[in-house]
């Protein structure tokens, strides 16, 4: 980091730090509305993986060759790889960056449900492997040269001490680290296969896509407040830091789906959220249109709203929300 | 692991691309009609078992004990030869990729290994027409025309068993008593999985089962209520399933008097505990109409004990009207009970239909005074259209019966409404259709469960139902919901009703024969006629007139109605019950309709189940030209879904699946008012709540096509 440029950011951390006053969080005085509306839907968006049943899928992963079984067990512990650093370190360490109070209590939220991600990889685990398998698996993600690099890049800017920066570590990872593990249970998914699973990693993804919106959203609100020199110097830093994840990134896919012949089709999803990413920050796509045209049934099988249609018997789908409570009146019952 | 192309898309893909914009910001509809294409090429035909001749396959099938010989044998090998050749010189071809991919995936009988098919769907149409025309060579014709034509679409195990040597049963749907001791509960049980087993939804009714902390021989607080029996009655269904067709599925039914009614409810909760959180089992709430008053006045409401009702009536809590004996039951210091606030029951289910679209309401007041039939209605099934009387059974301390009651079975099959409508024959259409139901419950023998085969033996029950109403409407350039929309629901339900009436009637005619309890009905004492020989019924708007007129479809008239009842009082009817108008799931979209008399759920559908994964619908006869004509459920609301709801409802002895669908920015007193509306139209149950959550701006998949429109 160049010592001629200091964020305001970074100074208004360090006199936050200096008066420690501690405050009340007022939700009725919002600063800013994304705050509120954020809370409310990762709020209502509230689920555990206990509700998806899982087992369902059991007939299903029955029918995967082992080395297809192997495949996705690599995914899922590389997926919780991801989770528990956010879970435990990333979200985290956002809170003393906050600008509003409400800011910190959404990352509290995020903390949260990444763990919930995290241990819904457990639940799908438990579900369908023997525990032999899974320690296979979870040492194979100790092991795994480029995985390790991954996580070991993003935890430096997590235990840096730039702002800016670490949201930038943060949207990267929320809004593209994970789409080279969430390929394949849309995959699978479009293919009638582990359609429970790719409920439950549906709802991760819709959890996500909030998240890395909301982080972007604060970066750019963040950059707002530099001197112009210093946004091109983050700019430049962001391009850098996607550019190192996305080599390492092309490794760890070639790792996982080189086997399978599926690498060409997974980079053309990871530029797709790479440029996505990009956008939640604010800055323009990096990957021309020809190498982001994403497998069709992949790209619709991961919309976030919840209108599909299924049913009930098989599952209980990713629609479901905690709904707003209100008294009925008694002009209501007017009969 | 499939590799996709660089070049060329495969089915799949192609199928996906339908819900992405074209580069000329339109559906692309052609995308799903190459999908279905390559779907034939690239997989259907390469892995279709190849015969030389008709001979040949079906000397092969029977000796390899895929099809049933003596289904065949009824029929000459002549005859046999030409339905076949009738059924291919339809040249039918699948409107959708889902259409061929829900045919092939799930109904085309395999090789036992599952990697091969044997039939296509002319096969699969000729095989239920043989068995469902019981060895009549013309009514086998007529129901191929009918079939492959799209008129008349029977349902999931009738159309995928017929003529199967291993198979479950042709019956899709059961509805069991639990009463008040454990003899019961275990033949509950018992009975769950061996229906599960054969293929069947099953539902129980719990109201009569004592709540938790009620004495057991006297003894207080003994008894653990409803929550351990719903708990057992879940693993049941996870395991069995029918041959791995389908997964067993069931549904408890509860009165909302029942003193365990929240406990029921918080199964369901997010957060609810594992050792009570229900995943896969529907639930059912019966509302009696004391309930909705008590909320009305916001007042309390009294549960009761079932086990002190019973005591006191001398029968169970399910056969007494609850809304009669209310404040009888609150001065009888001998029921126990416990209180509520009613309104904050009400808030309690909609919050809980948030969460899971759970539970499904059954407006057991309105479902008794609209039912022809003497006996009283307690419950319903799994999808909430299945409204019959049933007795309870008692048994011995070794489980075999004591005095056998009466439980409900039906069988169901849909007519799709466009079509219906293009008929050349509106009233043989019909017709057929109860012919092939009825043949359904001849055929049926549910040795299995003793109650459920005396009460199909008694009552012959079906359900006819409807489909493609939205898909129909927009055809004719009608808004879902609008005034001339309602306007056709009504007249085109009660010309079926005649119909449907007039077929039974033909039935009992020829066999001479009624469904037992007739005398007692309101057919017999020509009650259930007085609304359409004091009223005349016709089209109030001059586009619903037209509609028929054009069609040639005669609109019965009072003096129809009046010839009808003289027949009906004569001879009798064959069917205790007619009409039942399902959700109907996958024959929509091998039938290429729109769900039941829904509203579509999307223009474009994204439909996701356990066999097929994610895969994408359009609306039957959606083109880039008409999209008006598609409001979806959740913007045409759900005042205009229960005003088309009602107008069909008049007609239909039984129940009709009625979802309703909400923004994701409704309350729960938006859910609470819609079901106050429900219930006053007339409205007999309720079943999902939907909602719709749209992806917070900023984070959603660009050039979607069902996130935009």
């Amino acid at each position: 980091m160049s010592d001629m440029l200091i964020s305001s950011n970074e100074k208004e951390n360090k006199m936050k730090l200096a008066s420690k006053i501690t405050r009340p969080v007022n939700w009725n005085k919002i600063e800013d509305p994304i705050d509120l509306e954020v809370w409310n839907r990762l709020t209502s968006n509230f689920w555990l993986p206990e509700k998806v049943p899982l087992a369902n899928d059991i007939p299903s992963w029955a029918t995967l060759r082992p080395d297809e079984q192997v495949l996705t067990m690599r995914v899922f512990t590389g997926l919780t790889l991801l989770d528990t650093i956010q879970g435990t370190v990333g979200a985290i360490t956002l809170i003393p960056d906050a600008l509003t109070m409400h800011e910190e209590a959404v990352y509290t939220n995020i903390s949260f449900m990444e763990s919930v991600h995290a241990k819904s990889y457990s639940s799908i685990f438990s579900t369908l492997c023997a525990t032999t398998d899974i320690d296979d698996a979870f040492r194979w993600s100790e092991e795994n040269v480029n995985l390790q690099r991954k996580a070991e890049i993003v935890l430096n800017y997590y235990h840096g001490d730039n702002p800016l920066k670490r949201k930038v570590a943060s949207t990267l990872l929320e809004s593209f680290l994970f789409y080279s593990g969430f390929y394949l249970p849309m995959y699978w998914s479009s293919r009638a296969k582990l359609t429970n699973t790719a409920d439950l990693i549906r709802l991760i993804i819709r959890d996500e896509a909030v998240h890395g919106y909301y982080v972007g959203y604060k970066f750019q609100k963040g950059m707002e407040r530099e001197s112009p020199a210093y946004r091109a110097e983050i700019k430049a830093y962001a391009y850098d830091l996607l550019l190192e994840l996305y080599e390492n990134e092309i490794k760890y896919t070639a790792d996982l789906y080189d086997p399978h012949g599926l690498t060409e089709d997974v980079k053309h999803f990871l530029h797709y959220n790479a440029n996505k990413a990009l956008m939640n920050l604010g800055f323009e796509a990096l990957f021309p249109h020809e190498t982001t045209q994403v497998n069709p049934a992949i790209m619709s099988a991961l919309s976030p709203n919840a209108d599909e249609n299924h049913d009930f018997f098989s599952g209980s789908g990713s629609s479901y929300v905690i709904g707003k409570h209100e008294a009925t009146k008694d002009e209501d019952w007017e009969f | 692991m499939e590799k996709p192309k660089d070049s060329t898309y495969s089915y799949h893909e192609l199928n996906a691309m339908l819900n992405l914009y074209g580069p000329d910001g339109k559906i692309q509809f052609d995308k799903d009609r190459q999908a279905a294409r390559q779907y034939f090429l690239e997989h259907v035909n390469k892995n279709t078992v190849f015969f030389h001749n008709l001979k040949e396959r079906l000397d092969y099938l029977v000796e390899g004990e895929y099809y049933e010989k003596e289904l065949l044998d009824k029929y000459s090998f002549e005859f046999i030869t030409k339905i076949h050749d009738y059924a291919y010189s339809f040249k039918f071809r699948f409107d959708t990729f889902l259409g061929a991919f829900k045919f092939y995936t799930s109904y085309a009988l395999k090789t036992f290994d599952g990697n091969r098919y044997l039939e296509r769907f002319e096969d699969r149409i000729v095989m239920t027409a043989l068995l469902l025309a019981e060895g009549d060579e013309q009514r086998a014709m007529t129901l191929v025309a009918e079939i492959i034509s799209g008129r008349f679409q029977p349902a999931t195990p009738t159309f995928l068993n017929s003529g199967k040597a291993q198979r479950g049963e042709l019956v899709s749907c059961f509805l069991l008593r639990t009463e008040d001791n454990m003899e019961s509960i275990a033949r509950s049980i018992n009975s769950s999985l061996q229906l599960s087993k054969r293929g069947g939804g099953v539902a129980l009714l719990l109201t009569n089962i004592r709540e938790s902390g009620a004495p057991i021989k006297k003894i207080e607080g003994q008894s653990s209520g409803v929550i351990p029996v719903m708990k057992m009655l879940e693993d049941a269904f996870s395991y069995a399933n029918q041959l791995g067709a389908r997964q067993g599925a069931g549904a408890v039914y509860l009165n909302a008097h029942h003193p365990d009614i929240l406990k029921f409810l918080d199964t369901k909760r997010e957060n609810a505990d594992e050792k009570v959180r229900i995943k896969s089992l529907s639930l059912g709430v019966v509302i009696p109409d004391i309930t909705l008053d008590l909320a009305r006045k916001n007042e309390d409401m009294y549960l009761f004990s079932p086990y002190d009702v019973e005591k006191v009536y001398g029968v169970a809590m399910s056969d007494i009207c609850i809304t009669e004996k209310y404040q009888e039951m609150v001065d009888d210091a001998r029921i126990r009970k416990a209180k509520i606030s009613a309104r904050k029951l009400f808030e309690t289910i909609a919050e809980l239909q948030f969460e899971s679209g759970y539970p499904y309401i059954v407006y057991e007041d309105t479902v008794n005074r609209e039912n022809p039939i003497a006996g009283r209605i307690n419950m319903s099934n799994l999808c909430s259209e299945i409204l019959q009387v049933n007795t309870p059974t008692t048994y011995n301390e070794d489980l075999s019966y004591n005095k056998v009651g009466k439980d409900i079975s039906c069988n169901l099959g849909s007519l799709n409404i466009a079509k219906t409508m293009d008929s050349p024959n509106f009233p043989l259409t019909v017709e057929t259709a109860i012919r092939a139901l009825t043949a359904v419950s001849d055929l049926s023998n549910i040795g299995s469960v003793t109650s459920i085969k005396q009460g199909n033996d008694q009552s012959h029950a079906i359900g006819l139902g409807q489909m493609n109403l939205h898909g129909y409407l927009a055809r004719e350039r009608i808004h879902y919901g609008s005034e001339e929309g309602v306007d056709f629901t009504n007249i085109y339900f009660y010309t079926i009703l005649f119909h449907a009436l007039r077929a039974s009637n033909l039935i009992a005619k020829e066999r001479g024969k009624t469904f037992d309890g007739f005398e007692k009905s309101k057919y017999a004492s020509g009650e259930f006629f007085n609304k359409y020989i004091q009223n005349e019924w016709k089209p109030k708007t001059a586009k619903v007139t037209g509609l028929f007129k054009d069609s040639n479809i005669a609109i019965p008239t009072q003096k129809d109605w009046e010839q009808l009842r003289d027949d009906i009082k004569k001879h009798g009817i064959y069917n205790q019950n007619l009409q039942a108008v399902p959700p109907t799931g996958s024959i929509s979209y091998i039938n290429n309709s729109t769900s039941s008399i829904h509203p579509v759920a999307s223009k474009i559908e994204i439909r996701k189940e356990g066999k097929l994964g994610r895969v994408y619908y359009p609306a039957p006869y959606l083109t880039n030209d008409n999209l008006e004509y598609y409001a979806d459920a959740y913007e045409v609301g759900p005042e205009k879904i229960i005003a088309t709801y009602a107008a069909a409802t008049q007609h239909v002895d039984q129940g009709l699946s009625l979802t309703l669908f909400f923004k994701d920015t409704a309350t729960t007193r938006d859910i609470n008012k819609a079901q106050i509306t429900a219930w006053k139209a007339g409205i007999k149950t309720i079943y999902y709540i939907r909602i719709r959550q749209m992806a917070l701006e900023g984070t959603e998949v660009s050039d979607c096509v069902s996130c935009m429109l």
